[in-house]
C-alpha cells in the first residue's frame, strides 16, 4: 500500500483586503500518495496556485491560512515554526513557477542561483558544488552547461529558462514537487519538451509531482489523478482517465467541453459567466449561477465531497439525476 | 550551407566567455560623451586632492609659509597672467589673497576637503537611507508609515537653516583643528567632520523614499517569491536578492548626491558656519567675499572650481543613470 505523501484536510486560506475577505482557498481537502502525479485544474483565480503556496507557508500579505492541516509525511507542516519551514522549502518541497523570465534573479548567473540553493540546505565543499550544478544542467538538457551556468537569465530563452528553474526546483532533490502552470509562458513545441523532461525528472528523482494548470490537454498527458478546483473548493476527485470518460460534476463536464478538438466538428463551448466574486461567493454550490442543472438545493446547501465510485469523489447535489458526457476515449 | 554556416556561427559565440553585467555597462558608458568627460573631471578631482600637496606651489594653511607675501606692500596680485608688474605668468596663478595666500595653492589644497566632504556625506547618507528604505519598503504597513513620516518631516525642513544651527553648536566643541585616529594614523579635521555628519544625517530623506520605492517594486516580483519558495530567509532575500538588483540605483543616486553634498558644505562654509582651520573651497569664497569687488579672483577660481567638481560628478551620475538602466533613456 503506498502511503500519502502530501495530504491536506479543510485547508482555507483568505485574504485579507481592504475591499473585503477574499476566501481564496475555502475547505479544501485532497491527498497526494507517494510517487503519483495529480492534476490541480480549475480556471483563473479557483485557487490552485494559493493551495500550493499555502503548503510551501508562504502565502503573499493579506493571505493567511485560516485553517486546516497540511499533512507532509505525516508531519503538519502548519504547525512547524518559519525555520523548520525554511529548512523544508527547497530541500523537501519544491515549486516551480510560470513564468520563468521572472522567476530567475537577473543579477546573478546561474550557476550562483543553483550554487545558493544547494548551499542553502546542504555543506559541501565549493568544488563539488560546481560539479553539481553542472550535472543538475545537464539532466535538464542544457547544452554546454560549463560554458552557459557562466551566463545570466536573459542571455537564455525562455525554455532554457524554465529548465533552469527546475534544475535549481531539483537542486536539493525534494520528493515533493508543484508545477505551477510550468508551460503556459512557452511555446508550444518547447511545451512538450518540458513537459517530457519533468516526467523524466519525477521518474528519477522518485518524486511526487502536483501540476496545476488549466489546460486538460497537459493534465490527461502528465497526472494519473485529478482535483478539479472551483472558486476556492473542490468539485470532484478522480483518476484521470474517470475524469476524462465519465465526469460527474457539471463544472467538471464543461471544462471539458471547453477545450478545442479537430475531430468533433462543434463549435467550442464555453462556460457562460465568470468565476464568482470571492468576496461574496454565491450561497450554496459555488457552481449554482452557471451551472445548468441547478436546482433549488443548490443555491441553498453546500454539497458536500462524497465518494460514489472508489476512488472517484464529487461534489455535486444532483450527481445522480444528471447525466454527463465526457470525452470519448480513442 | 547555409545551415552549416550557421551551426559554426553559434558553436563560435558559445565559446566566447559570456560578457558580464559590468562590462556591457562600461561599454554603454563608453558611448556617451558627456559621461566619459564627467569621468575625465572626477578622475582629475580625485588625482589633485591626493597627489596635489606635491605639486602646489605653497604649503598648505596652518602652516606659516603659507601666508606669504609676494611682493611688499599689496598683497591683492591679480592672476599673473593678468598682472603686468610680473614677467613670470605662473607665479601666481589664481592671484593671490588680501593676506596674501596663493590662491592656486589654496584650491589645490581644498581639494582633498572637497573629496573627503563629498565621500563621507555619501556614505552616511546612503547607509542611513538604505537601511530606512529597506526596513521600510521590505516591512511595509506601519513600520513603512512611521518611517515615510519621519522622512517628510526631514524633507518639509528648512534643511539648510538646521543644519547651520547644529554646525554651529556643535563646532563649538571642538577642541583640538585635527585629530588623529588611531590605530590607522590619519589625521581628520575635527569641524570639518562635524559637518559632514550632520549634513549627512539631514539628507537621507529623499534617498531613503527611491530606496524605499525600489523595494516595494522588488518585493513583489516573482523572482522573490520563487527564493522564498526554495528557503531564502528575509535577510538573504534582502540583502542577496533585493539589495544587488538595485546597485545600479544605488551607484547613481551616491555619484549625484556627492555632487549635492560638495555643494551643500561650500554654502555652509560661505555662510560662514565652516571650520576655519579647513580651507574648503567654500571657505576661500567666505574669507575673500567682503573685497569681493578688487580681488575677484580670489572668488571666480574657487567658485569655477566647485562649478567644475559638481558638474563632474553630476554628469558621471547621468552617465552611470544610462549606462546601468537602459530602460530610462528615452
Amino acid at each position: 500500500m503506498t502511503e500519502n505523501i502530501l495530504n491536506i484536510e479543510g485547508l482555507k486560506t483568505y485574504f485579507f483586503t481592504e475591499a473585503g475577505i477574499v476566501k481564496a482557498v475555502d475547505d479544501i481537502s485532497f491527498n497526494l500518495k507517494k510517487n503519483e502525479s495529480l492534476g490541480l485544474v480549475g480556471e483563473s483565480g479557483s485557487g490552485k496556485t494559493v493551495t500550493a503556496l499555502s503548503v510551501l507557508r508562504i502565502v503573499p500579505k493579506p493571505g493567511k491560512i485560516i485553517d486546516g492541516k497540511v499533512e507532509f509525511n505525516g508531519d503538519d507542516l502548519l504547525e512547524k515554526t518559519e525555520k523548520e519551514m525554511q529548512k523544508m522549502r527547497g530541500s523537501e518541497i519544491a515549486i516551480i513557477f510560470q513564468d520563468p523570465s521572472s522567476s530567475l534573479n537577473p543579477v546573478y548567473n546561474v550557476e550562483t542561483q543553483l550554487r545558493d540553493v544547494i548551499l542553502a540546505h546542504q555543506t559541501v565543499p565549493k568544488a563539488e558544488t560546481r560539479k553539481k550544478v553542472i550535472e543538475l544542467l545537464e539532466v535538464v538538457g542544457i547544452p554546454e552547461a560549463e560554458t552557459r551556468m557562466r551566463e545570466y537569465p536573459h542571455q537564455f530563452s525562455g525554455g532554457m529558462k524554465q529548465r533552469v528553474a527546475i534544475a535549481r526546483a531539483l537542486a536539493c532533490e525534494p520528493t515533493l514537487l508543484f508545477a505551477d502552470e510550468p508551460t503556459t509562458n512557452l511555446d508550444v513545441t518547447i511545451q512538450a519538451q518540458v513537459l517530457n523532461l519533468l516526467n523524466d525528472l519525477k521518474k528519477k528523482f522518485n518524486m511526487s509531482l502536483v501540476m496545476i494548470t488549466h489546460d486538460m490537454g497537459i493534465i490527461a498527458e502528465m497526472t494519473t489523478r485529478i482535483v478539479v478546483l472551483y472558486a476556492g473548493r473542490v468539485c470532484e476527485i478522480a483518476k484521470t482517465h474517470d475524469l476524462f470518460e465519465r465526469p460527474r460534476h457539471p463544472y467538471t463536464e464543461a471544462l471539458l467541453a471547453a477545450v478545442p478538438r479537430l475531430d468533433m466538428k462543434k463549435t467550442l463551448r464555453i462556460i457562460p459567466g465568470n468565476i464568482p466574486n470571492l468576496i461574496e461567493p454565491p450561497s450554496g454550490c459555488r457552481f449554482h449561477p452557471r451551472c445548468k442543472h441547478a436546482k433549488n438545493t443548490c443555491k441553498e446547501k453546500i454539497p458536500v465531497l462524497e465518494e460514489i465510485e472508489p476512488e472517484h469523489f464529487v461534489a455535486c447535489h444532483e450527481w445522480q439525476n444528471i447525466s454527463l458526457k465526457g470525452e470519448r476515449k480513442h | 550551407m547555409a545551415s552549416n554556416k550557421k551551426g559554426e556561427k553559434i558553436k563560435e559565440k558559445s565559446k566566447r566567455r559570456p560578457a558580464s553585467q559590468w562590462a556591457v555597462a562600461w561599454r554603454r558608458f563608453k558611448r556617451n560623451k558627456a559621461g566619459v568627460f564627467g569621468l575625465i573631471i572626477v578622475m582629475a578631482v580625485f588625482f589633485v586632492g591626493i597627489f596635489g600637496s606635491f605639486f602646489a606651489p605653497y604649503p598648505a594653511r596652518p602652516n606659516k609659509d603659507a601666508i606669504k607675501p609676494f611682493y611688499k606692500g599689496d598683497v591683492r596680485k591679480p592672476p599673473s597672467w593678468l598682472d603686468p608688474e610680473e614677467p613670470n605668468n605662473f607665479k601666481y596663478l589664481f592671484g593671490t589673497t588680501p593676506i596674501g595666500t596663493d590662491v592656486f595653492s589654496d584650491v589645490i589644497h581644498g581639494t582633498k576637503y572637497t573629496i573627503y566632504v563629498g565621500l563621507l556625506v555619501t556614505a552616511i547618507t546612503m547607509a542611513l537611507s538604505i537601511v530606512v528604505g529597506a526596513i521600510a519598503g521590505f516591512y511595509g504597513r506601519w513600520v513603512d508609515n512611521l518611517l515615510m513620516r519621519i522622512s517628510e518631516v526631514f524633507l518639509v525642513f528648512p534643511a539648510l537653516l538646521f543644519i547651520l544651527v547644529f554646525v554651529r553648536i556643535f563646532t563649538l566643541t571642538v577642541g583640538d583643528p585635527f585629530l588623529t585616529i588611531p590605530i590607522i594614523n590619519i589625521q581628520i579635521p575635527a569641524g570639518l567632520t562635524i559637518v559632514v555628519v550632520i549634513l549627512g544625517l539631514f539628507n537621507w530623506a529623499s534617498n531613503a523614499r527611491m530606496i524605499r520605492g525600489e523595494f516595494l517594486r522588488i518585493r513583489e516580483l516573482e523572482f522573490i517569491e520563487a527564493e522564498r519558495a526554495l528557503g531564502a530567509s528575509n535577510t538573504r532575500i534582502i540583502f542577496r536578492h533585493i539589495l544587488p538588483n538595485l546597485l545600479s540605483s544605488i551607484i547613481v543616486v551616491s555619484s549625484l548626491t556627492i555632487a549635492y553634498a560638495i555643494l551643500l558644505e561650500a554654502a555652509v562654509s560661505f555662510l560662514g558656519f565652516g571650520d576655519v582651520n579647513t580651507i574648503t573651497w567654500g571657505q576661500i569664497l567666505q574669507e575673500n567675499f567682503s573685497e569681493m569687488r578688487i580681488v575677484w579672483w580670489a572668488e571666480i577660481f574657487p567658485g569655477l572650481a566647485i562649478l567644475l567638481t559638481v558638474f563632474g560628478f553630476n554628469l558621471l551620475g547621468d552617465g552611470l543613470s544610462d549606462a546601468l538602466n537602459p530602460r530610462l533613456r528615452d
